[in-house]
């Protein structure tokens, strides 16, 4: 194969992945604070929770539009197929983003807001669901024709392994979202977090293990992958270094430090997410499409390169600058 | 109903409704961005804090437009793959780097500074406040730049050939420079300035009217005023411009837009039709009310044509647009719209020279004040109207010429479609009364005069702690009802 033709779709792929990471971590404790919601006592903690993402959720909620567009313009073969045959997934995601989306203004300006705390809670726990449904279905593998379009039928993308996959999932925002909200909140407000993650570590935990575990033995494509070499390190490696990293976040939850357990929880995320990405490459479709045979021509990934690479620092500087200054604790529901 | 099976039929529904329905977010807060960007730079200018409480009261509707604009806008760049797969397929390699760069340039800059421009007033110096709220006007106007971009591509494909149903990029600037693009960034950045220009003048006149913080209120009017002087003409010359290519390019656009069946030749008078009922079925217009040489006189300011003017029956019935009506009249409501600013901003720039609009006469111009309560929706109506001209006329290609709409959908049965456009039309019809209930609640309230002024001097507001930060421990309504 042209040097080009092979480094170009790597160089996108690398890309996606960091755009996707940096999605399901940010919109990860997003949706996680949203989930958690739905077990405020009252409204003023409720206010509390919203305060704490409202100048960051769109910016988070972006990097999504992003990923979209990147997938869509790099990968269009792999952008039609997947959305395609995750019709339901994706619409169930976009109706629970588009309620919690309006919840953060309405919720403020209505006078009762039981319907709004509902509209953000449920939201953010479906465009969790529909997010978990998609990338155990997308890891379980999507019926493609010889041309790579979707072949399959509606229902595909629903299987036990896909519901295993959304449960975990939205465990792992629960937890992201209680270790942000540590490092947001303090008193009792504090304290609860501390439970909820420490709880959320735990069923994380227990969905990674099935996971880990059914994967080669349900899998067969992945098998055979998994226990050839260089996989088989890694496929080794990854859950004796995540037990190592759940096993240092339970501790630093136990010493009730602040921002530690926040830090550790990104470290698993990454390498969860370095781990899959590590099994699923070169394929964009696992199993049946490669990055290779879905890529737009070179010229197209190069025009974008030229426009949409260079961007990348900087749209991580001037959210990094958002973030500095609303660092600190939240204390009551409105920013002044 | 024949149509509750067609996946296309539904599918193309689906799009138009969430488009139709999205748009009247985003049109606001573009033009409004711009608005906040002038009334910030005249207080940092004056000091003069009424036009601080300016930019805190009118970024109030816009954030309520913003959240919902956002909402309802990721569901258009997922509907491509999952509802148009083949379109995707066919022509990602541009028209998804268009929507990428969209989403990296314009939607991210916008994101990346909105918390600050909402929240930061007494996080930041003023300067950096104001550096955020250009931002944000520019990301949002880089938007329109990127979609019209990828829209106008799909009106005039160019920079490239389609080679087994792909299309192939030969040259990526011919592409992004295609002939629709320029003049219809144009149309659309002076519609959506026109639309929030003539929303803020209208909730303006409306404060006037009723007598409340009227001096308050004629310092926003007369800015909108002031800028829609330039604009409304200027507007009426960029659509003039657009008709001229949409002649050029798209020939059967122009004739669905005129209801013209027959080819007018080269050298004759074209007559103008005011209104007219066209039967597709009998190929004829059942009745119209014509302008003679009207066509000639807005196509090449003199009665005869100097080329000939396509009919639709020059082309064969499948390639001609469906719903003549629709985009005939659509066309019309947005000509009549734009002329009717242009006259309000008229009469209205002759009453300020003539001293009538100082706060203390202004509240006496109640006719003046009434029509621009009138026109504060109208500007939505014609950028709809514009888009169901742009887009319906453009059938039945999805891109023009190349893949018709047909060809560009996806794997998917109905019955799915079906229910995701009832989900479409029962939850936007809901968040869109929503969005009218609280957006009136906060006109309602009106402006907070109260607030505190940020200072310049003593403030260093990075070393600001956040246990500086006092809450208000006050239920949220008394927080903003409790000022005088």
């Amino acid at each position: 194969m042209d040097p080009l033709a092979q480094f170009l779709p790597q160089v996108w792929f690398f890309i996606l992945a960091l755009f996707l990471f940096l999605y399901v971590m940010l919109d990860g404790f997003d949706l996680g604070v949203g989930i958690l919601s739905l077990t405020s006592s009252n409204e003023e903690r409720r206010g509390i929770l919203m305060t704490s993402l409202s100048n960051v959720w769109d910016a988070n909620e972006t990097w999504l539009v992003i990923m979209g567009g990147a997938l869509f313009g790099a990968f269009p073969l792999a952008y039609g197929t997947i959305l395609n045959g995750l019709y339901i997934p994706i619409f169930l995601m976009i109706f629970g983003l588009i309620f919690r989306a309006v919840a953060f203004e309405f919720r403020e300006h209505a006078k009762r807001k039981l319907f709004w705390n509902y509209a953000f809670g449920l939201g953010s726990f479906l465009a969790a669901l529909g997010q978990g449904f998609a990338l155990g279905s997308v890891l379980k593998g999507i019926t493609v024709d010889a041309a790579g379009r979707f072949a399959g039928s509606t229902w595909d993308w629903l299987s036990w392994q896909s519901v295993l996959v959304a449960l975990t999932l939205i465990q792992g925002y629960v937890l992201i979202g209680s270790t942000y909200l540590i490092t947001k909140t303090e008193g009792e407000l504090q304290d609860t977090h501390y439970r909820t993650a420490k709880i959320a570590a735990l069923t994380t935990l227990v969905g990674a293990i099935f996971i880990t575990i059914s994967t080669p033995i349900f899998y067969e494509s992945a098998r055979t992958r998994l226990f050839q070499e260089p996989f088989i390190y890694i496929f080794a490696a990854v859950p004796l270094l995540g037990a190592l990293l759940i096993w240092l976040l339970l501790r630093s939850l136990s010493r009730r430090q602040e921002r530690a357990p926040f830090i550790w929880t990104i470290l698993i995320f990454t390498l969860t997410f370095a781990g899959l990405a590590l099994v699923v490459f070169p394929y964009i479709i696992p199993m049946s499409v490669t990055i290779y045979q879905a890529a737009a021509a070179p010229s197209a990934l190069v025009f974008m390169i030229i426009f949409m690479g260079f961007l990348i620092p900087i749209m991580l500087a001037y959210n990094i600058f958002q973030y500095i200054v609303f660092r600190g604790k939240v204390t009551g529901g409105h920013y002044e | 109903m024949d149509f509750l099976s067609d996946t296309v039929v539904l599918s193309r529904l689906q799009f138009a409704l969430t488009a139709i329905f999205h748009m009247l977010w985003p049109v606001l807060t573009t033009g409004m961005g711009i608005f906040l960007v002038i009334v910030e730079g005249l207080w940092l200018r004056t000091r003069n804090p009424a036009y601080y409480h300016h930019a805190r009261f009118w970024s109030k509707l816009y954030v309520l437009n913003f959240g919902i604009g956002v909402a309802t806008g990721i569901p258009m760049e997922f509907q491509f793959g999952t509802n148009w797969a083949a379109f995707s397929e066919a022509v990602g390699d541009f028209f998804g780097s268009i929507l990428g760069f969209e989403a990296s340039m314009a939607f991210m800059l916008e994101a990346g500074f909105l918390g600050i421009m909402l929240f930061g007033w007494q996080r930041v110096h003023p300067y950096i406040h104001y550096f955020a709220t250009i931002m944000v006007a520019f990301g949002a106007n880089l938007s329109t730049v990127w979609i019209l971009i990828a829209n106008s591509w799909m009106q005039t494909p160019a920079g490239g050939e389609f080679i087994n149903g792909k299309f192939v990029v030969q040259d990526y600037f011919q592409a992004l420079l295609n002939p629709f693009s320029g003049h219809s960034i144009l149309h659309m950045f002076f519609a959506t300035l026109e639309t929030s220009l003539f929303v803020i003048g209208g909730i303006s006149a409306w404060y006037i009217l009723k007598g409340r913080n009227q001096e308050f209120f004629s310092k926003s009017l007369k800015i909108a005023l002031a800028a829609a002087v330039v604009v409304a003409p200027v507007q009426i010359w960029v659509g003039h411009v657009s008709g001229e290519q949409v002649r050029r390019y798209q020939p059967t656009k122009l004739a669905a837009m005129e209801s013209q069946w027959e080819t007018i030749p080269a050298g004759q008078a074209a007559p103008w039709s005011i209104a007219a009922w066209p039967d597709e079925k009998g190929e004829k217009n059942d009745w119209d009310i014509a302008v003679p040489g009207g066509l000639g006189y807005i196509l090449e300011f003199k009665p005869a044509l100097s080329e000939p003017v396509y009919g639709l029956k020059a082309y064969k019935p499948e390639d001609r647009p469906p719903l003549v009506w629709l985009i005939f009249y659509a066309f019309r409501i947005m000509v009549g719209i734009g002329f009717f600013f242009v006259a309000l901003m008229a009469v209205s720039a002759v009453q300020w020279l003539r001293g009538k609009l100082s706060p203390e006469q202004i509240g006496s111009q109640r006719w003046l004040m009434r029509a621009w309560i009138l026109a504060a929706p109208l500007g939505y109506i014609a950028v709809e109207c514009g888009w169901i001209v742009r887009c319906v006329g453009r059938q039945p290609w999805i891109v023009y010429g190349q893949i018709r709409t047909a060809e560009g959908v996806s794997n998917v049965p109905a019955s799915n479609v079906l229910t995701s456009l009832t989900f479409f039309a029962v939850v936007y019809t809901f968040l869109f009364f929503c969005v009218l209930y609280f957006g009136a609640r906060i006109l309602q309230r009106g402006p907070n005069l109260n607030l505190p002024v940020p200072d310049f001097e003593g403030q260093l507001p990075v070393e600001v702690e956040p246990a500086e930060h006092i809450p208000d421990s006050r239920p949220a309504e008394a927080q903003q009802e409790a000022q005088p």
